[in-house]
């Protein structure tokens, strides 16, 4: 398993030099897709494993639990990457960030039952979230172009690798391994926590699909502008800027 | 002398920016912002008035408050120069009403949830600024929502909205020329498509 994980990373690394998001080289508000063809093949596969296995099974979440209750397992879950957050935290040289995570994963493990309160987001202990993806930005790592794969869904070369190199991180992979059966909890974790996840984004989904003429299009901007912004003050490569300027003078017909 | 040149042409564009930056009242362009979600809220959402009333009530906000042209002609991207007059003319008005549509069902939403305003940026363009907001949605963290302003004299115009980082302008942008490149480069399809989620 451990193999497996560090091949994959290895690889995920070693595809990044090549490619580069690079919003300039034709319309600066288009997002360059090299790989468009199969990307898009990915995103139907990915598309129909969604509305045919996640949809519902977050659906069903919804309709068994309250708000109340879903804000403590989002807490839950958010408690368990404070420690690769703290970890990424070092990894950039960032050590008080680094402190806030590990107290808040300390302080909410205990006082706040198992991470479902956030007690320590109260004392003015704020979420920082990290991850290797950000790490690697930070380290001068081009991102690579917008790329679909099967399960995993919209990223990177450079957020696949964080991906990959923070489960390997999680606490969760640590205990698991302890345990013959520890695999099988690894993967219950994974699949719970993508329920969850997508339980939180069911009614932005729907809407965006709906009024989309191109939801492949949609999602790969949103996504791709919702990962660059949130890399601001680690990252010094081109970002689709929302500051766009307007080529032309304004036309008005009405 | 290259580099008294390079420093004095650096002098004088950085004047220039300062100037641009400036022209826009960033006070007022907040205070222009407020007054659209305030609006919104007390005579659209909270009002005791029909789903009809409310909608009408809705149109007149967005028409006032948001410059379509501008936007549409945006999200157009290169296709803008090639659109005939009437195509450009049918564009705006699906655009305009897609847009409302989409508001409108989704506005209500927003009941009992409040604005919090947290400054302003500036903008790279001449006479916009960005108008920063965060709205605690009941669930999670509160969401970001970012304004982007245009002030032409006395008269204040949003241009875009970003939220959580992901601009709308920007996003129908890459999908409209993303549809209309898979369609030969016929904009009428897009229109038509547009109509039809309009229905």
């Amino acid at each position: 398993m451990k193999k497996r994980i560090l091949s994959t990373l290895i690889c995920s690394v070693a595809c990044l030099t090549p490619f580069t998001i690079n919003a300039s080289q034709q319309d600066i508000h288009e997002i360059d897709d090299p790989y468009e063809g199969f990307n898009r093949v990915m995103f139907k596969f990915n598309d129909k494993l969604d509305k045919y296995i996640l949809v519902p099974a977050a659906e069903g979440y919804r309709a068994v639990t309250t708000p109340y209750g879903r804000e403590r397992v989002r807490n839950f879950f958010a408690n368990l990457k404070e420690p690769v957050s703290a970890v990424n935290q070092i990894l950039q040289g960032e050590f008080k960030n680094s402190g806030v995570s590990l107290s808040r994963f300390v302080i909410n493990s205990t006082l706040g039952l198992v991470g479902t309160h956030d007690v320590a987001g109260a004392w003015g202990l704020k979420r920082e979230e990290d991850g290797f993806d950000e790490t690697l930005a930070k380290w001068g790592v081009p991102s690579g172009s917008y790329l679909v794969l099967p399960f995993v869904g919209p990223t990177t070369p450079r957020a696949f690798a964080g991906t990959v190199a923070d489960g390997f991180i999680s606490p969760v992979y640590w205990v698991s391994e302890e345990y013959e059966d520890g695999g099988y909890a690894y993967v219950a974790y994974v699949g719970a926590k993508a329920v969850v996840d997508r339980e939180a984004l069911l009614d932005y989904t729907k809407d965006l699909e709906k009024n989309s003429v191109d939801y492949y299009t949609t999602m790969k901007a949103a996504y791709i502008q919702n990962k660059q912004k949130s890399y601001n003050d680690s990252s010094n490569e081109n970002t689709v800027s929302y500051d766009f300027e307007f080529e032309e003078d304004i036309e008005y017909v009405e | 002398m290259k580099k008294i040149l390079a420093s004095a042409l650096m002098g004088i564009s950085l004047c220039f920016s300062t100037v641009a930056k400036a022209e826009i009242d960033a006070a007022k362009a907040e205070n222009f912002v407020k007054d659209v979600t305030n609006s919104g809220i007390e005579d659209i959402i909270n009002a005791n008035v029909s789903q009809q009333v409310k909608d009408e009530r809705f149109e007149k906000l967005f028409n006032k408050a948001l410059d379509l042209n501008f936007i549409g002609q945006f999200v157009l991207g290169r296709y803008w120069r090639t659109a005939t007059p009437q195509q450009k003319k049918d564009f705006i008005a699906v655009y305009r009403k897609l847009n409302i549509k989409t508001w409108s069902a989704r506005f209500d939403e927003f009941k009992g949830k409040d604005f919090k305003f947290i400054g302003t940026t500036p903008s790279n363009s001449k006479n916009q600024i960005f108008v920063n907001s965060t709205v605690d949605m009941g669930e999670g963290e509160p969401a970001k929502v970012v304004w982007r302003v245009k002030q032409s004299a006395d008269n204040f115009k949003i241009v875009d909205i970003i939220i959580e980082n992901v601009s709308l302008a920007i996003t129908a942008r890459n999908e409209y020329t993303a549809f209309i490149k898979n369609h030969n480069g016929d904009i009428d399809a897009l229109i038509a498509n547009l109509k039809e989620k309009t229905k």
